[in-house]
């Protein structure tokens, strides 16, 4: 075309009537309404339940149970992961929902930390079900390599694994307003450059270059798919089923009570991780097919719900791993018991006074100590 | 009690995010490409979408008065209306300067 088709050009534009149907952005719509709801009010109820499973874990750890076995060391690398990622959950809910007000920094952090958090609480699940495995599959063979310093190695190993997986994560996201919506070069009427409206800031993948954009966006996402799901699950399925082969021949009394807690361990996996892994698999798939924006605002739904359910996984992990055993759950009556008497010693310091606990003790006198100094703690 | 204690900042956090919400506007990305061809007149500026952001595919965004047109790049009709676009620009430049020297 050339500039002499320019004066029956502009005599089509002013005949045209505006009938025409824009094809704009998509704003997804079904999503935004989804992340309303599940953002604050489902995420605050996973946190809850993430902080109060997995610190309880890591309080019975840290105060009533010396971590003896190989199996104590994973448990409570796997709660202080999944603590640490219900710690950043909340940070994460609020930024996306407040354009990533708190700036750069956290952005990375948060994204990071995301990731390390993921692929060490996926990897040490695996490591337990090998650890399981050992234990009970190769009896005879596991002396040595079930012990204390064995399992910190490798817990180091994993988190280092976890650390390496997530540098394109550290490198890669960054905290910008997308170029599209900030920069328009507009001609006429208003010659502004800028777009109206407050700046939106998002904290999303940033590349120099197209041929990086393509690689990483794929990248990524495999990876994730690869190292922080189907490794895992494969070592889960191929483990626990040498382990309920072995505790079906075995003529325990209590081996069934154990083939439920394996089930149920590797289906609460499944349930929680396939679906959200499904569709990321699709999404990564295609991602750089053309689609409507109908089409792209249900993947994006199905991935804020799937993912809400992959969260869930977090608050079950105590329950599945730490609360199932007889022992953690004795060290936990205790804490509790203790717990009590605590209470009642704040509750009513003087009806109990008999009680001769060495915490008892103590708090007795230091709440003794306060309130000679503050005269106003007498209940 | 220290357990109690997080749950109430998260619980405070959480409900802070409640009311921060209506302050998030989004960036849309476009995900397909218009095939109507837009009259020239209507269009009063335009932006670039590239895949080294957050989208997912290159796209040259037409302003109008009725919203936003997502366009295929690679049609030449687009970086044609681009180039009229900047001669344009070119002109109310060169008339600016010259009425102000």
């Amino acid at each position: 075309m050339n500039y002499s088709e320019d004066n029956t050009s502009n005599q089509w534009d002013e005949d045209y009537d505006m009938d025409y149907e824009l094809i704009g952005p998509c704003f997804h719509q079904k999503n935004t309404s989804v992340e309303l709801v599940v953002g604050p009010y489902v995420h605050s109820i996973i946190c809850i339940l993430g902080f109060v499973g997995n610190g309880l874990v890591i309080v019975t750890y840290a105060f009533y149970k010396r971590t003896k076995s190989m199996t104590d060391v994973y448990l409570l690398n796997v709660a202080v992961a999944d603590l640490l990622f219900v710690a950043s959950l909340p940070l994460i809910v609020y930024n996306e929902l407040s354009s990533w007000s708190m700036g750069p920094v956290a952005c990375k952090l948060l994204r990071g930390s995301y990731s390390v958090n993921l692929y060490g609480g996926m990897l040490l699940l695996a490591c337990i079900s090998a650890d399981r495995y050992v234990a009970i599959v190769q009896a005879r063979r596991s002396f040595g390599r079930r012990s204390l310093p064995y399992s910190r190695l490798i817990c180091t190993a994993v988190w280092s694994a976890a650390l390496l997986l997530s540098v394109p994560t550290f490198c890669f996201y960054n905290w910008y307003e997308p170029s599209h919506s900030r920069e328009a070069f507009m001609y006429g009427e208003e010659e502004t450059n800028r777009t109206s409206g407050p700046p939106h800031y998002v904290c999303e993948f940033q590349f120099a270059d197209n041929a990086t954009a393509w690689r990483t966006k794929v990248a990524v996402p495999s990876t994730q798919l690869a190292v922080g799901f189907f490794l895992p699950l494969l070592v889960m399925v191929v483990c626990y089923s040498a382990v309920v082969a072995t505790l079906l021949r075995a003529k325990s009394f209590q081996r069934h009570k154990a083939v439920r807690v394996v089930l149920a361990v590797v289906v609460v996996f499944v349930v929680c991780h396939l679906p959200y892994n499904l569709t990321l698999l699709y999404e990564t798939a295609d991602m750089f097919q053309l689609r409507t924006c109908e089409e792209s605002d249900i993947l994006q739904t199905a991935k804020t719900v799937t993912q809400t359910v992959a969260y869930l996984h977090c608050c079950l992990n105590p329950v599945l791993y730490a609360f199932v055993g007889v022992k953690f759950r004795n060290h936990f009556k205790r804490i509790v018991l203790d717990l009590c008497c605590l209470g009642k010693k704040y509750i009513a310091p003087r009806r109990f006074s008999r009680v001769t606990s060495e915490i008892y003790v103590s708090t007795r006198r230091s709440v003794d100590g306060s309130s000679e100094n503050g005269s106003s703690f007498t209940m | 009690m220290a357990s109690i204690k997080a749950t109430v900042a998260v619980l405070t956090l959480l409900s802070a995010c409640l009311l921060i919400t209506n302050a998030s506007g989004h960036h849309g990305c476009c995900r397909s490409y218009m095939t109507a061809r837009i009259p020239f007149l209507k269009i009063k500026g335009y932006s670039v979408q590239t895949i080294t952001e957050t989208c997912h595919i290159h796209a040259i965004i037409f302003h109008t008065k009725k919203g936003k047109a997502c366009m295929n790049p690679a049609l030449n009709w687009v970086m044609q209306y681009i180039h009229r676009l900047g001669n344009k620009a070119q002109m109310v430049h060169n008339k600016t300067s010259k009425t102000q020297q």
